[in-house]
């Protein structure tokens, strides 16, 4: 079947089979790797995008499901070269350690900061429930989180309202 | 990888029940996916044609009319469920339940007719919909027939279905508006997880009921308690229809312990 959709923006239009995933087909016929497998079965999240308004695991996602969709990946976050205001938090909190949750975990906190722009740490928490890390041990995550919106001080570490203690 | 199979979008419900009737066991329905492509994935499923539903266009969605009740069509999936504010304001146990079930991104594919239709033990929308009295209206080419909850469920991943029907919507009835209740799920860790065992309890104009997950082949509706009764007599109540089991995350005697546990901070709690 022939499927039209969108993916940051730009339109593709491409025959795919039945039994391919979403996730396969941004990664092998759109070339975007930045969307990662890790389970394949909805446990992992690093295969997470939006679509349409809502984040998703595209591992359990046929691409027909897509037509006609909007999918934002971890591509469309930096902008002309200029890392998102996520990402720069990310970077500052050393949030990223191997990078391979990265992509999948930064569409759920767009995604959570979109529903919830000053999420608590524990909103946070529940927020990326669905997305596992296995270098950060979290924390730098939920401080890079609380950092891009604009809930920490000046100054790695620094907290404002005290909520990192109960991280 | 997935296994090749054909991809069927029907637009109506006359066209999907034409395609169930034609093509039987061959055929899977599609709704979030969520279990359908992860059983295809690991070889558990092998359909020959996926049938999606989310386009079929005269399909119930979710609404509530008070004259019927709460009604929850084929593509509700638990996100929306649990943002419709008559969900909020009427069915508390409802949202208590599909709150606990998988990760955010999960529930925003997942339907809460495709988890009792998949009929795992350790569904979690099962003992609110048990509890609540709920009835599941079934159609196929053939008409359609209502079966109540309590006699939905058959066996380990079996319900009343035949290979042609499908579940075309769950109604709460409205006489369960306002009921109290609450569900408590054991797990091995606070994010998502399947539960190890869980217990819903709800309360309305003191009738008590029991909605039990992972604690027997299928989840399990408790009967027959009053609120005047003492609390032992739901945890025996519950202990006589229940057959946990050991296995890979407990033994036996740990989820009937938690069981009761559960059972009895669920009778404090709820007022
Ligand atoms: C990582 C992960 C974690 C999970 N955690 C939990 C959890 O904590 N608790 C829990 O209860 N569940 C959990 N689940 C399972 C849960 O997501 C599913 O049970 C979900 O609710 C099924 O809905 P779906 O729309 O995705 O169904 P699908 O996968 O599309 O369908 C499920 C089955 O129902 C059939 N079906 C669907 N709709 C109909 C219909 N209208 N009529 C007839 N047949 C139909 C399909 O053919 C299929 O056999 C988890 C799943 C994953 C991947
Ligand atoms: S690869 Fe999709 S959730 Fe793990
Ligand atoms: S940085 Fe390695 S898994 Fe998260």
């Amino acid at each position: 079947m022939r499927i039209t959709l969108k993916v940051n923006g730009g339109t593709y239009t491409r025959e795919v089979e039945g039994h391919r995933t979403l996730l396969r087909f941004l990664r092998e016929d759109l070339g975007f790797t930045g969307t990662k497998e890790g389970c394949g079965a909805g446990e992992c999240g690093a295969c997470t995008v939006i679509m349409d308004g809502k984040t998703v695991n595209s591992c359990m996602v046929l691409a027909l499901e897509a037509d006609g969709a909007n999918v934002e990946t971890i591509e469309g976050e930096a902008s002309a070269g200029k890392l998102s205001v996520i990402q720069e938090a990310f970077d500052r909190h050393h949030a990223v350690q191997c990078g391979y949750c990265t992509g999948g975990m930064i569409m759920s906190v767009r995604d959570l900061l979109h529903r919830n722009p000053k999420p608590s740490v524990e909103e946070i928490k529940e927020g990326i429930e669905g997305n596992f890390c296995r270098c950060t041990g979290y924390q730098q995550i939920i401080e890079a989180v609380l950092d891009a919106s604009g809930q920490l001080g000046e100054g790695p570490g620094q907290v404002r309202e005290g909520r990192l203690e109960h991280a | 990888m997935l296994h090749e199979f054909e991809y069927a979008r029907p637009a109506t419900r006359a066209e999907l029940h034409e395609l169930l009737a034609r093509h039987g066991k061959a055929a899977k329905i599609l709704a979030g996916g969520t279990d359908l492509l992860v059983n295809i994935r690991c070889g558990v499923s092998k359909p020959a044609i996926v049938i999606d539903i989310k386009k079929v266009r005269d399909l119930p969605v979710i609404a509530w009319n008070p004259k019927v009740g709460l009604v929850i069509g084929p593509g509700a999936t638990i996100n929306e469920v649990l943002a419709h504010p008559a969900v909020h304001d009427h069915f508390p146990l409802l949202s208590e339940c599909g709150h606990d079930l998988a990760s955010y991104q999960v529930r925003n594919r997942a339907t809460v007719i495709g988890n009792v239709v998949n009929a795992s033990p350790c569904s979690d929308m099962a003992p609110a919909l048990l509890c609540l009295g709920a009835i599941a209206i079934v159609s196929s080419k053939r008409g359609e027939r209502e079966v109540p909850f309590s006699e939905f469920f058959t066996g380990v991943k079996k319900t009343v279905l035949l290979d042609d029907e499908i579940l075309e919507r769950i109604v709460v009835p409205t006489a369960s508006a306002g009921a109290r209740g609450s569900y408590h799920k054991l797990k091995r860790i606070n994010g998502h997880d399947l539960g190890i065992v869980g217990v819903a309890l709800m309360k309305k104009e003191g009738v008590v009921a029991l909605g039990i997950s992972s604690a027997a082949p299928t989840p399990v509706l408790v009967e027959g308690i009053r609120e005047t009764d003492a609390v032992e007599k739901a945890v025996a109540a519950a202990r006589s229809a229940t057959s946990p089991i050991s296995d890979l995350r407990c033994s036996k005697e740990y989820r009937e312990f938690m069981i009761e546990v559960f059972i009895r901070r669920l009778w404090a709690e709820v007022k």
